[in-house]
């Protein structure tokens, strides 16, 4: 990046050049010209900020246009603040339209896993977000190509991702946006919880159904958190991990009120079907298994995915009652 | 004649793997034309200069690195344990590495990124010790090797995925390192791996004659003058140091170790002398493709290196073992 790095100081030279050609042409003119230049003055102290992120400080400049995200959490965070990431690491070409519900222009930048260096270095951008998990490894390498925040996403708690997020308004430079946005999130999430009758001691498991196991999201997941906080229970109290592998005869252990199926695979399912346990579950009898949005409920994260978490999840369980 | 025409063979693939070289760095998801790459690294400043200098330079001379001292260590693994199916990951010693460095990413996540190579070759290193440990009563006997390696390696597996099926989140984590890659990998790599391999590689060509009594049966080892259980223990040591160090590097990329001396013993016949240079310069050969691949065959997504050389090496074993069986 040698190259842009020159580019760079160039622009600051020009810059600084005409910043001192205002100021020498204010000075010569009338008093209250004096304004803009006050104004120029605080964007020059906006201009250089050091973020504290999960792996050091980063110093950035400016207001980044140009951003690379490599978790669905940073593009909810992004767009919420209004900047249409360039760069995006996915899996899938659906994941970014069904995370903030319309088709956007970017570029893909390979998984979340293994992000293509090259594709980033190639989009010049001018602010990285990684996540500590998956992208700690290469924080040096993301470092050489550009200014580079690692916050927590990925196996993070739901307040973690909130300060993620408030991370990412400093980064942008958009501190009050966030602040405001994170209060306007609070209420959302407020509203939801007035719809959940005080007496309700329903628990609810939220299962994600692969081919050959049954992952249960606990009470220290992300989306077990949320619902927690609103006041749903989650039927797994004390699993030492946010996501535990669970068996048919666990979950009858378990027997959980409610289940949330984030379905992924068929197989496993239909075969519990014929399993007469299965019909022994509180929530089979009484038929309180509800199919949920899987990508929304356990990758998306973020801001704006909590709020529609908490919707989907209000709305199967009071719906009937209205 | 022989070993003129080897000697012709040696050079002709070492102009080969530059050419090869020069070729897999155009490939990724900007394809870059040779005449551009000679340019940018000849000094030239372009638009390309951050993205050759900074990742396909580094990674094609890492692959040629890492390539060469797997297939080194699989020549001498299968000299001495007289079996032309040992190699680094039949013998445990990848595997060795493999639970190590699953234990650090998947039990301490928070841990340095710099901390994985060095645990990576203290696993590869525990594995030689328990070699050696439980092969000594039998004085140091070709299959017991094999033998005892094959069930540390499989016990040493069967805890790596005993972890991973513990911890499933995490267990995406530890599977690109498992495969073997070069993805993220650069000159920091290069600068690790090269003082292992100055050392090593020259110790591996100084006792190319060694490795040719040793493949001898025991009693003609013996008959030449060969302290035959030294003998073995000490090549021993030198193929784990160079696995090892190139685990290390990039993870525990399969087959490499299997198939290029396999390959340099068809070019060149028996002789150590040609044998360990044909099987690195080879295995050179085999990684730089495989990397070039796994980076262009669906771009931006990268295929782990180690997941190209199982899927090229799988088939061609095959063969071999057809081959074999054919004889």
């Amino acid at each position: 990046m040698r190259r842009t790095n020159g580019m760079k100081r160039l622009g600051h030279m020009l810059w600084t050049l005409a910043l001192a050609g205002t100021v020498l042409l204010t000075g010569c003119g009338s008093a209250e010209q004096k304004q803009p230049a006050a104004g120029t003055d605080s964007a020059q102290t906006a201009q250089k900020r050091i973020v504290k992120h999960e792996l050091g400080e980063t110093e950035i400049t400016g207001d980044p246009k140009r951003v690379v995200a490599l978790e669905y959490s940073f593009v909810d965070g992004l767009w919420e603040l209004g900047v249409t990431p360039v760069g995006i690491a996915q899996e899938k070409d659906k994941d970014v339209e069904g995370l903030i519900g319309k088709k956007i222009e970017y570029t893909p930048v390979g998984t979340r896993q293994q992000p293509s260096l090259e594709v980033i270095s190639s989009l010049q951008p001018d602010l990285i977000i990684g996540d500590l998990n998956r992208h700690k490894d290469i924080y040096k390498d993301l470092q050489k190509i550009a200014p580079t925040i690692i916050l927590k996403s990925r196996n993070s708690t739901y307040q973690e991702n909130l300060s993620s997020f408030a991370t990412i308004g400093e980064a942008l430079n958009k501190q009050q946006e966030a602040e405001q946005r994170l209060i306007k999130h609070k209420e959302i999430i407020a509203e939801f919880k007035k719809k959940i009758p005080a007496g309700d001691s329903r628990n609810v498991m939220l299962g994600v159904f692969r081919a050959d196991s049954l992952s249960a999201h606990g009470s220290k997941s992300f989306d077990g958190e949320l619902l927690e906080m609103i006041g749903i229970k989650n039927a797994i109290q004390d699993a030492p991990e946010p996501t535990v592998k669970i068996s048919l005869e666990q979950m009858v252990q378990w027997d959980p009120d409610v289940i949330f199926l984030a379905e992924a695979d068929d197989a496993l399912l239909n075969e519990w079907k014929q399993n007469p346990l299965w019909n022994n579950i509180t929530a089979v009898k009484n038929q309180e298994v509800h199919k949920v949005n899987r990508d929304l409920w356990t990758r998306y994260r973020g801001l704006k995915s909590a709020e529609r978490i908490v919707e989907e999840a209000v709305n199967l369980l009071y719906s009937k009652d209205k | 004649m022989t070993s003129r025409k080897n000697t012709l063979l040696l050079s002709g693939l070492v102009v080969l793997i530059l050419v090869a070289a020069l070729l897999s760095m155009g490939i990724g998801p900007i394809f870059i034309g040779p005449d551009q790459i000679i340019r940018v690294i000849m000094g030239e400043s372009s638009s390309l200069t951050f993205m050759i200098e900074n990742y396909r330079l580094p990674r094609a001379l890492l692959a040629i690195l890492a390539g060469a001292g797997f297939a080194i260590s699989g020549v001498i693994l299968q000299g001495m344990i007289r079996n032309p199916l040992a190699s680094p990951d039949v013998v445990g010693v990848t595997k060795g590495a493999g639970l190590f460095a699953v234990v650090v990413i998947i039990l301490f996540p928070t841990a340095s990124p710099l901390l994985l190579p060095i645990v990576a070759f203290l696993g590869a290193l525990a594995v030689a010790i328990a070699l050696i440990y439980f092969t000594r009563k039998s004085g140091a006997q070709p299959t017991t090797f094999a033998l005892v390696g094959m069930g540390v390696g499989a016990s040493c597996q069967a805890l790596t995925e005993f972890i991973m099926v513990k911890y499933p989140m995490q267990a995406n984590d530890s599977l690109v390192w498992l495969a073997g890659s070069l993805w993220g990998k650069g000159w920091d790599e290069i600068y690790a791996l090269l003082p292992w391999l100055l050392v090593f590689i020259p110790i591996s060509l100084a006792l190319h004659r060694k490795l040719d009594i040793i493949s001898l049966d025991e009693g003609s080892s013996t008959g030449l003058g060969l302290n035959v259980v030294r003998t073995r223990y000490m090549l021993l040591l030198l193929a784990v140091a160079l696995a090892g160090a190139c685990v290390a590097a990039i993870g525990s990329i399969g087959f490499v170790g299997l198939i290029a001396p396999h390959m340099a013993r068809k070019l060149f016949g028996h002789q150590h002398r040609y044998l360990l240079p044909g099987a690195a310069v080879l295995g050179a050969l085999i990684l730089v493709i495989a990397d070039a691949l796994g980076r262009g065959l669906n771009p931006p997504i990268e295929i782990p290196a180690g997941i190209v050389t199982a899927v090229i090496g799988v088939p061609y074993f095959l063969y071999l073992v057809r081959q074999e069986k054919k004889k």
